[in-house]
């Protein structure tokens, strides 16, 4: 175990890189904060985009077509039956009057065709919604195929090449977001291990001596740990302050794009400092297991 | 022709502080070490030369650990190099202390800083450190200049601070490199005082050098390494004169009593290698 001497020297010698070498820490910085600033920014927009698919889903939606032939009774006791279904949030009955009227609406200008008719065609229905987790083309088909079961159902239609384009869009964008993600991912552990590379090849001699002395790999190891993390916060915390004072100026003209969350912040620069920690972590590994050459 | 003088038994002998069995040291390209094969007790001063690339620093770096045989065996203070966990060589470092002929202190710390680092190192408490550092500062008499960096002190300063570093964890070898390589005679015979001093207080020294008027002045026991080999292992009998002056012998001064005394133990290492 540590003893207050030591941890006292750890914690010094922590900070101690960012007095020595001012110059290319903080170039380190801003380099790291500009890769983050890019991948925070790609979050963002996978964030909003998320957000739009999201609410364009809530459009989602099924419509049950009835027999004609059925009676009112028999018709009303469908509304408490299909409430129950895993799924379905909304049961709404639509009259064939209703549709009619729903009809003669959309037809506008050519509505007069429809007087032409002697009697309704219309059949009644029910204009289900549904639950958050059920828009997706396969719960909507299973729950389709589950009520095109019963006598009183004649059809039953539902949007499915608008769920099916939404789905691929998701997935495209998720790809996309994630490639992307990677990419600046790497980029930005390798900045952070080359600059270690660098601070460690200055710091060779010291490093040196210290094994001479019979120091432990992770006594040796800690301040550039702490080192690499705390660059990586301040990188993160540079990124999210651009991006914040991005949104601030241009905020107006963007309209309605929603910022990370206070807890979304924290995990990115909790992130940042993982990303710290990794790239610190990769660069220290080659160089200790070097020998000392006494 | 190899002579070598057995001073000790083997690995079980309690005075055996360092053992050697017939090691061989093979690097990428080249064989450093042949079936060497020696031991040092505790206490001894040994003194080690033979030419440049001889394979001196291959033997002070197996027993730093810092090298491991191909073949053979080497004991450092009990632990095994082929029974040796790389998480055990800082401990077995704690109780080498290093001295290089590059002195190897942190130029940017004050030389306080760079002994009582030494000291943090294996977790002495913080007062504990102060005291050891001035206890050690004061025995190289540089106490006063405790504060300065060591680019601002001379070669023979710095190499009392680097020996201070290596004596300050009261260490049970003591490892110098060709501690005298960079200074003139007259500050290299006060650094050899200085080990002189560390190897009466019960401390084993190993001092690597490739100058034969070291050698031939103070030898005690003279290990001379060529071609990877031991050339020969000759050990002075009766007390040796630490008197002895080497810059007199160098510049061709007075020659004492004490440089006759040397010349003695030249001519028995020679003796002894044709034997």
């Amino acid at each position: 175990m540590l003893n207050r001497a030591q941890t006292a020297y750890l914690f010094r010698e922590s900070f101690a890189g960012f007095h020595r070498r001012k110059l290319t820490t903080g170039v380190t910085i801003l380099i790291m904060a500009s890769a983050l600033l890019v991948l925070a920014i790609l979050t963002l927009i996978t964030f909003n985009m998320g957000y739009m698919l999201e609410k364009a889903r809530q459009g989602i939606d099924m419509r049950v077509f009835l027999k004609t032939e059925l009676s009112d009774e028999r018709i009303a006791e469908l509304q408490p039956r299909l409430i129950v279904i895993p799924g379905v949030k909304d049961v709404t009955w639509i009259s064939p009057e209703s549709a009619l009227a729903e009809f003669r609406a959309n037809l506008g200008e050519d509505a007069g065709i429809l007087d032409m008719l002697d009697e309704n065609p219309l059949p009644a229905s029910y204009h289900l919604t549904l639950t958050a987790g059920a828009r997706d083309l396969k719960s909507v088909r299973a729950l389709r195929d589950e009520i095109a079961a019963w006598d009183e159902v004649s059809e039953i239609l539902f949007n499915q090449s608008w769920i099916n384009a939404l789905e691929q869009w998701t997935f495209r964008f998720q790809m996309a977001s994630l490639i992307a993600g990677l990419i600046v991912f790497i980029a930005a552990v390798f900045v952070i291990s080359n600059t270690v590379k660098l601070t460690m090849a200055s710091s060779a001699r010291v490093i040196q001596i210290q094994k001479l002395v019979g120091a432990t790999n992770s006594f040796i190891r800690t301040p550039y740990l702490a080192e690499g993390m705390i660059q990586g916060f301040l990188a993160g915390a540079v990124a999210m302050g651009l991006l914040a004072a991005t949104g601030w100026l241009f905020g107006d003209r963007l309209g309605g794009i929603i910022f990370f969350s206070p807890a979304q912040i924290a995990g990115f620069i909790l992130f940042c400092v993982t990303l710290g920690l990794v790239g610190s972590w990769s660069a220290m590994r080659k160089y200790l297991t070097m020998q000392s050459e006494i | 022709m190899t002579t070598e003088t057995k001073h000790s038994d083997g690995p079980l002998d309690a005075r055996t502080v360092i053992g050697f069995y017939h090691v061989d040291l093979q690097y990428k390209d080249q064989k450093a070490l042949s079936n060497v094969h020696f031991s040092i007790d505790n206490g001894e001063f040994l003194c080690l030369t033979g030419p440049s690339g001889a394979g001196k620093s291959s033997i002070l770096r197996l027993i730093a650990m810092d090298a491991f045989p191909t073949k053979g065996e080497v004991m450092v203070r009990g632990m095994m190099s082929s029974k040796m966990n790389r998480r055990n060589i800082p401990k077995l470092r704690r109780e080498i202390g290093f001295v290089f002929q590059d002195f190897r202190l942190l130029s940017d710390r004050s030389i306080e800083d760079n002994i009582a680092f030494a000291q943090l190192v294996v977790g002495v408490p913080r007062v504990q450190i102060i005291k050891n550092v001035m206890r050690v500062l004061t025995q190289v008499g540089l106490y006063s200049k405790r504060h300065r960096k060591p680019h601002e002190l001379s070669g023979g300063e710095q190499q009392r601070v680097a020996i201070a570093r290596a004596m300050v964890n009261s260490p049970k070898i003591l490892l110098a490199d060709e501690p005298t390589g960079n200074l003139d005679p007259v500050t290299a015979q006060e650094i050899i005082d200085l080990l002189f001093r560390i190897n009466d207080a019960g401390t084993c020294v190993v001092f690597s050098t490739h100058d034969h008027q070291i050698v031939k002045t103070f030898g005690q026991r003279v290990i001379v390494v060529n071609n990877g080999r031991i050339e020969s292992d000759v050990k002075r009998r009766g007390p040796v004169d630490r008197s002895a002056n080497l810059a007199d012998n160098m510049y061709g001064g007075t020659k004492s009593q004490n440089t006759a005394n040397s010349s003695v133990a030249y001519v028995r290492r020679q003796e002894t290698t044709h034997a």
